[in-house]
């Protein structure tokens, strides 16, 4: 195991890679959930991620005191940091599109495109997950950030297509049409911060040869 | 991995008798470079015209974009796959019919489209999963 030779006697990095871990299995849990919910217009389930989001919030704030209680070297520590404030980040934004959901409806023309950027964004997050792993076994990380970026890629391009049709919509309420549009850009938004991630992760890795 | 995992959703299409320029003004409008193309009273019988199509039977050809109509450079008919299809089946039927993206069919209605580039990053991900690849 790469993280090996960083561990200390009292194993407080394992402890710490295994919160990390939990804290984007969180993530994908919260994913899949909203892609789940979104299709279903289950409201409850939406709610449901907010309260996924407060506790992810807890499970980073465990993270950062591990790290600053004595795991790893300094060196390591703010990388690791700002990965994890990057997955903190990802939570945010995807409780305010699940909040923002909860108050529009999906209009037709942009509706499969929608349900289909949610389920990518849950499949990328399960790749953040692998990559992860695949950074504490010291394994090469080149497939799975390129993964990721062609995931990135994919939305990238359905978001150009969405706000096209967005524009043609006639909008009646100031507020709905902010709620749309935030919504729209909350969901497009979420691979972006992944991607952001999943650099993080590479410059850790980078940073331990 | 199956075919609905890496298809593009996004499609657009085009009359067949509308000219090449209204279908180069869709497609760099819309960043594409295929567009199922519409013949009028042939049920099912859609074709598709490809940036390919245009720039060697068209521009290449030194012909008028105003005036060469979509239906005489579109081709016929589709080639269509199941949404739960093997990304590897679609990589031998590309080979086998000498294609560059097939179209996926839910019953009637075409519901998306997979060409090559598709198949290398569907490739690619299937591999960083750590699942067989073709």
């Amino acid at each position: 195991m790469l993280f090996s030779k960083y561990f200390s006697r009292g194993k407080k990095e394992e402890k710490v890679l295994e919160k990390i871990r939990s804290h984007i299995e969180l993530l994908c849990k919260a994913c899949e959930l909203f892609s789940t919910a979104l299709q279903s217009e289950d409201t409850g389930s939406m709610r449901a991620i907010i309260d996924l989001e407060r506790e992810a919030d807890g499970v980073k704030r465990k993270i950062i005191s591990g790290i600053y209680e004595g795991a790893f070297l300094p060196y390591l520590r703010p990388d690791l940091c700002r990965f994890v404030e990057t997955v903190d980040d990802i939570f945010d934004m995807l409780e305010d599109t699940a909040f923002n959901a909860m108050s529009i409806y999906l209009p037709h023309s942009i509706r499969e495109e929608s349900f289909r950027v949610a389920f990518l964004n849950s499949r990328m997050c399960e790749m953040l997950l692998i990559t992860f792993d695949a950074m504490v076994e010291g394994e090469d990380l080149r497939e799975r950030v390129l993964a990721i970026r062609i995931y990135e890629k994919k939305i990238d391009d359905m978001k150009f297509g969405i706000l096209c049709d967005l524009r043609e919509l006639a909008i009646d309420s100031y507020w709905y049409g902010k709620a749309l549009s935030d919504f729209v850009t909350g969901l497009t938004s979420i691979s972006d911060i992944i991607e952001d991630a999943c650099d993080h992760l590479q410059i850790i890795h980078l940073s331990m040869r | 991995m199956k075919v609905k995992e890496i298809m593009t959703t996004r499609i657009e299409q085009i009359d067949a008798d509308q000219t090449v320029f209204d279908a180069i003004e869709k497609m760099i409008e819309r960043r594409i470079r295929s567009l199922v193309v519409k013949f009028p009273g042939e049920d099912g019988a859609d074709g598709i015209v490809t940036a390919r199509d245009i720039v060697f039977k068209v521009i290449a050809q030194k012909k008028n974009l105003r005036q060469v109509k979509i239906s005489e450079i579109a081709s016929k008919p589709l080639i269509c796959v199941d949404q739960q299809t093997e990304l590897g089946s679609v990589a031998e039927l590309m080979e086998e019919s000498n294609v560059e993206r097939v179209f996926v069919r839910d019953d009637d209605k075409i519901i998306g489209v997979v060409a090559l580039l598709d198949i290398m990053a569907g490739t690619l991900i299937m591999r960083a999963r750590g699942q067989n690849v073709i």
